[in-house]
């Protein structure tokens, strides 16, 4: 000991520092009670913003409680891709109008900076009960929130659906890492790849269960069902996030489980992963075309995406993996940007129907055009993000020789884009209702512009990214 | 001008109109216009230069660029154009700069439209100028999207009528029927592109994932199954572009429900770039599965003729027939292609060229006679030659060119063609092709019959209808011009397109 726990050379100087933060928020708001401003979320920003920065500067390569937690490159993505998400998220959630995100500010982001502590250190987690409770760490506050207007009728239906649903699949992976401890005598995930190397028949199966249980967090089909309507009660800052943030720490539980250290042996669980991101595909595609309510459709296509990640995770390679992750920051900008649209035309008309957003470009046309540009980020179109996210996924499959998976993503990309499309017609072709342009609240536009950005840096420029996910990438892969 | 970017030149420099456009046209109509006109006249010229300066002695690919984009991939922006492509791009700035004249009358919008229109025809340059595989894709893609708003936007609604597994899902949403016709074409020709990008993955892969370049995957000999299913993969990508039988029905609702410019484009330029794609990579990249599977790409294209021809007797609505008839003329290009024989292979190239002109006047001419006299029902006019003698006179001349009369283009492709035909292994295809032309004869002559020289039609909507007038004559000058020059004297074309189809044969071994 002695060592000081802030200190930047300290291996958890990002999650004790995000402690620090997440006891100020809490302590300023007991001494602010009654206050009716957002100084508790202005406070919240500016700690993330700082935090976000911080991260960047961070040195992979060091280890501590024994080796249960380590910084390394996957942990960076993983902690830099998160408070990015949450300061984004953060932003946008300052420009709800709602009177109980001032009321009880305090409440909601205490509890969102607790879910972010968890990510940050399930990021690092190297121990299979760490894992575990990082995870419970995350989820719970997340149940919390997506129930926070609890005066709104959808709200605590979709709160108790999500925790229910969370609970069972926590269990899930409870019993699934039950196995896996029985069978090699230790929590530390270092023993995992000897296990699989010999088929340990027991070690695979705690696996396969985890795998379920890991499919519910992550909401691939079959484990979907609570993500519409949770979506669709929560508030849209909180869903855009919801939407990634815990998605990729799903991802990088499974890197740390199923492929890590593993070499070839990773190649026992393409059947898995393939099917369930076949059926991903195919199934969230098709639920998304009958949907109504945008953020409903935002959902099912948010399943589609996940079988696209678990695509890439399916070729077991280096660039498969690289590619999820590059996939990943390319759904972070394109999905939070059209939820961040979507709480902009909320907060002005108070519906999230599509047909609310007929004649958007006639009365709005740079919302319009970012929704879009979103949109089609979201739908694989050349000149933003998401085209190269689909096209590096699709080059990792057809790398391993697997041409049917690439070829059933490919066709069911035009799925997709018919019901993006849908919303641009209704933006583009039909004639609005009123002729008063949407109010956005400065914040918000800040955060729209930022995924804006993003989605587009990324589509003119992918190159460095390429290489940064790449040598991150192999770090999964060298067995050593 | 050697070493200078012209390729980027004719590429980009409608697109930079179209963001002058964007930038300074609101409610400044005549600024949209004549900066169009600019954007497509630097095309023209460019265009033109090209086709003076080619060389057609050491043939081959020329005026080349390159960029590298994403070296770690391989992935560069390299230009360069053989005979083939230049004929091409000939076609291409043609018909924009005629299409320009075209929507001068377009009101409503039209600072969007004419941007639109002009990131189209960006794209087209694009496909026909790029040799990297992947710059080729994303300029495909270009050509592809804008097509969406174009028709969903500015096209004509209520002559379509959704049927079948697609009409009863767009039928759910409750919408008029361009917004079907639109998202039908974008869908149909997005899950082309989908095969396109799979087949090109895959022989980037098995080329050893270094280059997307057309030279460097030209050098390597891909394992015979790989080229069957790739050959597949882009017979079918850019099949559905090219209207290929059973892939076909997007194209006569599109171009139906296109606004006039843009069926000019679509039909005149874009189907082109289908058959283009399946000459350039299908058979320059894959001989092996070439042969192996023309006996396919013939007989589909047999079907193409015939079955077009036929519908196009069936329909009623005008520019339904004109549709339907690019449906059979594709069938004669996909046909002249799988004869690999010299002859077979230039008559399609030059039936790309013929038809795109061709086609671009029919779509022009049937614009201005709606225009004028607000109707597409071809047995309900009559009588118009005595109204509007220009336009009657316009349609007949491209109407001889379609039946494949001498002294217009359209003959020296079909001619060309039918003896390629009878000299290939396939010689019966002759019969189909045949047939074909004597169909297209039928309902050529009798809509021209019916609309401007039989009996006046007594209908009070179809008196005192005025001629073409103004800028409207530009368009058709150009076309006709265009029809009756390359007809008299097709060396013009034939020359460049000989030293890209020889070499290509040459490559597949049958020459």
């Amino acid at each position: 000991m002695g060592e000081l726990v802030l200190h930047p050379s300290y291996p958890l100087v990002l999650e004790s520092t995000l402690g620090v933060l997440l006891l100020a928020v809490l302590v300023v708001g007991l001494f602010r009670r009654g206050a009716t401003d957002h100084v508790a979320g202005w406070l919240t920003l500016a700690g993330l913003v700082g935090l976000s920065l911080a991260a960047w500067q961070a040195e992979p390569g060091r280890v501590a409680l024994e080796g249960s937690f380590v910084v390394d490159e996957l942990s960076l993505f993983g902690k830099r891709l998160f408070l990015i998400s949450a300061t984004l998220s953060v932003l946008a959630t300052l420009g709800l109008s709602h009177p109980s995100f001032r009321k009880r500010g305090t409440e909601y982001y205490v509890v969102f900076l607790a879910s972010l502590l968890g990510m940050l250190v399930l990021a690092s987690a190297r121990d299979l009960i760490l894992l575990f409770v990082a995870f419970e760490l995350m989820s719970i506050p997340l149940y919390f929130l997506t129930g926070f207007l609890k005066g709104e009728d959808a709200a605590p239906e979709g709160a108790m659906k999500f925790f229910l649903i969370g609970s069972i699949s926590s269990a899930v992976i409870l019993y699934g890492l039950s196995f896996v401890y029985g069978a090699v005598g230790t929590t530390d995930m270092a023993a995992i790849p000897a296990a699989v190397a010999v088929a340990d028949p027991l070690v695979l199966l705690g696996l396969a269960l985890m795998a379920g249980g890991l499919g519910f967090k992550i909401a691939a089909v079959p484990f979907h069902m609570w993500v519409p309507d949770t979506y669709e009660a929560a508030n849209s800052p909180f869903v855009a996030w919801l939407s990634i943030a815990p998605k990729t720490a799903g991802f990088l539980a499974i890197f740390r489980l199923y492929v890590e250290g593993v070499g070839t042996g990773a190649l026992f669980w393409v059947p898995l992963f393939g099917t369930l991101a076949a059926v991903s595909i195919v199934a969230g595609n098709l639920m998304a075309i009958p949907q109504t309510n945008i953020k409903r459709l935002l959902a099912y296509s948010g399943v589609a995406h996940i079988g696209y990640l678990l695509l890439g995770l399916t070729a077991m390679s280096v660039s498969g993996a690289a590619m999820v992750m590059f996939y990943l920051v390319a759904y972070l900008f394109g999905n939070m940007g059209a939820f961040f649209v979507v709480q902009a035309v909320a907060g002005s008309e108070g519906s999230d129907d599509i047909s609310t957003y007929r004649g958007l470009a006639r009365r709005s046309p740079g919302l319009a055009l970012c929704l879009l540009l979103f949109l089609l980020s979201l739908g694989g179109i050349p000149f933003v993000a998401g085209f190269w996210a689909k096209l590096f996924i699709f080059w990792a499959v057809v790398e391993q020789g697997m041409y049917f998976l690439a070829f059933l993503g490919a066709v069911l990309t035009v799925v997709a884009l018919y019901y993006y499309l849908v919303v641009a017609r209704h933006m583009y072709i039909d004639e609005p209702e009123s002729p008063h342009p949407i109010k956005v609240p400065g914040v918000l536009m800040v955060a729209i512009g930022a995924c804006m950005a993003g989605i587009i840096v990324m589509g003119v420029y992918p190159e460095p990214w390429v290489q940064a996910f790449m040598r991150v990438a192999m770090t999964l892969f060298s067995t050593t | 001008m050697n070493g200078w970017p012209v390729l980027s030149l004719v590429t980009w420099a409608p697109f930079l109109s179209a963001l002058v456009i964007m930038a300074f046209g609101r409610s400044r109509p005549r600024l949209v216009r004549w900066t169009a006109l600019a954007g497509a006249s630097v095309s023209m010229a460019v265009a033109l230069w090209l086709y003076a300066t080619y060389d057609t002695v050491a043939a081959g690919f020329q005026f080349y660029e390159r960029v590298s984009l994403v070296p770690s991939l391989g992935i560069a922006y390299e230009l360069a154009i053989d005979g083939m492509s230049l004929v091409m791009v000939l076609l291409t700035a043609i018909i924009i700069l005629a299409g320009v004249f075209a929507s001068w009358t377009v009101k409503t919008r039209d600072q969007e439209f004419y941007a639109l229109l002009l990131l189209l025809v960006t794209g087209v340059f694009g496909v026909f100028v790029s040799l990297d595989l992947f710059i080729f894709f994303l300029f495909y893609e270009i050509a592809v999207l804008p097509m969406y708003l174009l028709i969903g936007i500015w096209g004509s609604s209520g002559e379509v009528r959704p049927q079948g597994l697609f009409g009863w899902a767009f039928g759910r949403t409750g919408v008029g029927t361009k917004e079907y016709a639109a998202m039908k074409l974008t869908l149909y020709l997005l899950f082309g592109s989908a095969f396109i990008l799979i087949g090109m993955l895959a022989l980037y892969v098995a080329a050893g994932s270094t280059s997307f370049s057309l030279l460097a995957l030209e050098a390597v000999d891909f394992d015979p199954g790989l080229q069957s299913w790739v050959f597949l993969a882009f017979y079918i990508g850019f099949g559905i572009l090219a209207a290929i039988f059973p892939f076909h029905t997007w194209s006569p609702d599109g171009h139906a429900s296109a606004p006039t410019a843009v069926s000019m484009l679509h039909a005149g330029v874009l189907m082109k770039l289908g058959a283009y794609g399946v000459i350039r990579l299908g058979m320059g990249l894959l001989p092996e599965a070439t042969t192996q599977w023309v006996w396919l790409v013939g007989g589909i294209a047999c079907i193409n003729i015939v079955y077009g021809a036929l519908s196009a007797m069936a329909q009623k609505d005008l520019k339904y027939v004109v549709a339907y008839s690019s449906v059979s003329h594709m069938g004669v290009v996909m046909l002249g292609a799988a004869t690999l024989t010299e002859s077979g292979l230039n008559g399609s190239v030059f039936q790309m060229f013929a038809h795109g002109i061709m086609t671009g006047l029919f779509f022009a001419l049937v614009g201005l006679v709606y225009e004028k006299s607000h109707s597409r029902e071809i047995f309900k006019m009559g009588g118009f030659a005595t109204m509007m003698p220009g336009i009657a006179v316009a349609f007949t001349i491209g109407g001889l060119s379609s039946l494949g009369l001498p002294a217009t283009a359209g003959f020296v492709a079909e001619f060309l063609t039918f003896i390629g035909a009878w000299s290939s292994a396939h010689s019966w295809w002759l019969f189909p092709a045949v047939v074909g032309a004597f169909l297209t004869s039928l309902y050529v002559l009798r809509a021209v019959r019916a609309i401007f020289w039989g009996p006046k039609s007594s209908d009070p909507r179809f008196q005192n209808l005025p001629d073409a007038q103004g800028t409207e004559w530009v368009a058709i000058v150009i076309l006709v011009g265009v029809i009756v020059l390359f007809g008299v004297l097709p060396g013009l074309a034939l020359g460049p397109i000989d030293t890209s189809t020889v070499p290509l044969l040459v490559r597949l071994g049958v020459m």
